[in-house]
């Protein structure tokens, strides 16, 4: 029983070690960017708290108040909770093409995630003779798509990960 | 966790041999796409291209992920067409991809039909893991331990970093102007795309990425996976794991700094985490369907890459 009650004692400790590594970079009245395109901010430290706000890509934001893997931060414009998983400490890219045109938001929906092979990696595939493994990519593609942001959501929640946790 | 362990004056040595072949700012023209042709114009015109990565938007580098990802799967047998399988590695890679730094990228995981034990990634956010490795994989833990790495290499954008520092984007703005619809152009720079695609798959499959690369897919992995709730330990162990093996694994490892090396480097934390706090436990879909079409052969993919690895 004592090596039970060691063992477990172990496995939390090295947890707190590990999120203490992770969290150090982020801790009350530093800064940190949101890296998604929309960050929606929450009244609590709860995923299932009412959303008070949402913040844009890259958007610098400074951090109020820490609560273990939960962050009340301030972007100007709104404040909330966000999960620690929802920042960046460095400012993230905004994904700009040769035209410096920023990556459309919409281009990050479930309608890109069906999205098939660029026509450029088609041409590849022929110049190659990869038919067979673009059969398969496109086959992934597809099967990728059938997983929705719900279900991942639901796995996250049904096994306590993210902010479920 | 994947055959992508270099040496940084290798490839930097690799590129300058090819750095008058090719020229990764003809890119968009090789691409046929009219969208980019006319950004390029755009960039033409205002001077606006830059050296190095930040020149690489989204539509770029899906073209060059997307053609990345045929060669691997061309490579590795193809892929495990197997819905539970699919749905797994899906289901935590995602979890995973949702909390990294880049969690818009379009994330798409799946299994290689290869016994020999590896993974690897390619831009855009492609990830793919061999069968071999897979089956190694018994609970969710030790699987997001291997994505994670795999995660953690394109956030970081090891490979498009080689293109950047093979120096590619010199002269973009010249090379720019040559349009697609000059027929020799067009075929020039299409060979220069083709060329492109090479440096990064011999990277992959060869030379490998630099050992400083690895170490940081190691770290930022494993932080990746202990933010999103698995267990620290996970990658750990499965790296312990192969290091018990004997011979071949080794032996299909050889680009990669050694699995001691990579081991040191990771705090010794629980590989499993307890039941209390894994909330449901694993997805429930273990490697077991996999294993099925385990013949336990020596892969030729394996005895490939040994013998290109030298």
């Amino acid at each position: 029983m004592k090596i039970r009650t060691a063992l477990r004692s172990w496995l939390v400790a090295s947890l707190l070690v590990a999120i203490g590594c992770i969290d150090a970079a982020f801790s009350s009245g530093g800064t940190a960017y949101t890296k998604r395109y929309k960050t929606t901010l929450l009244a609590e430290p709860s995923p299932q708290a009412k959303a008070v706000g949402e913040l844009p890509l890259a958007q610098k934001v400074r951090i109020e108040q820490v609560q273990g893997k939960w962050l009340k931060v301030n972007g100007g414009s709104a404040a909330g909770w966000v999960f620690l998983g929802s920042l960046s400490e460095t400012k993230p890219d905004e994904g700009k093409g040769f035209d410096g045109t920023p990556m459309l938001a919409s281009e990050t929906t479930a309608t890109a995630a069906a999205r098939p092979l660029t026509p450029a990696a088609d041409e590849y595939s022929q110049r190659r003779n990869l038919g067979s493994a673009s059969d398969d990519l496109n086959w992934m593609i597809n099967q990728c798509a059938t997983i929705t942001p719900a279900q991942v959501a639901h796995y996250l929640k049904t096994h306590r990960k993210g902010e479920y946790q | 966790m994947n055959a992508r362990f270099g040496l940084i004056p290798a490839i930097i040595f690799a590129f300058a041999a090819h750095a008058s072949a090719f020229d990764f700012g003809s890119l968009g023209n090789a691409l046929g796409n009219d969208r980019i042709n006319q950004g390029i114009d755009t960039a033409r015109d205002l001077g606006k291209v830059a050296k190095g990565i930040a020149g690489i938007g989204p539509e770029e580098e899906k073209a060059i992920g997307d053609s990345v990802a045929l060669e691997i799967v061309s490579r590795y047998g193809g892929l495990v067409r197997d819905d539970a399988i699919m749905r797994r590695v899906n289901l935590v890679g995602r979890s995973l991809a949702r909390y990294s730094d880049r969690p818009d990228l379009s994330w798409r995981f799946a299994v290689l039909d290869s016994n020999s034990v590896n993974a690897f990634s390619a831009p855009a956010g492609y990830v793919f893991i061999t069968r071999g490795l897979y089956d190694l994989a018994t609970d969710d833990d030790a699987l997001a331990g291997i994505l994670g790495h795999e995660i953690a290499h394109i956030t970081r954008k090891h490979a498009l970093n080689i293109i950047a520092k093979s120096d590619a984007l010199t002269g973009a703005t010249n090379q720019l102007v040559m349009r697609s619809s000059n027929a020799r152009a067009l075929d020039s720079q299409l060979q220069q795309f083709d060329l492109g695609i090479g440096q990064i798959t011999k990277t992959l499959f060869e030379t490998g990425y630099s050992p400083q690369s690895e170490f940081d897919a190691d770290k930022v992995g494993h932080d990746l996976a202990a933010l999103t709730g698995f267990a620290p330990g996970g990658l750990r162990g499965v790296l312990v794991h192969l290091q018990h093996r004997s011979g071949r694994v080794e032996k299909a490892f050889s680009t990669h700094p050694p699995l001691k090396a990579r081991i040191s480097r990771l705090p010794d934390e629980p590989a499993l985490l307890s039941p209390a706090l894994s909330g449901n436990g694993n997805t429930g879909v273990g490697p077991t369907a996999a294993a099925q079409g385990n013949t336990g052969k020596v892969d030729e993919d394996e005895e490939n890459f040994a013998k290109g690895a030298k």
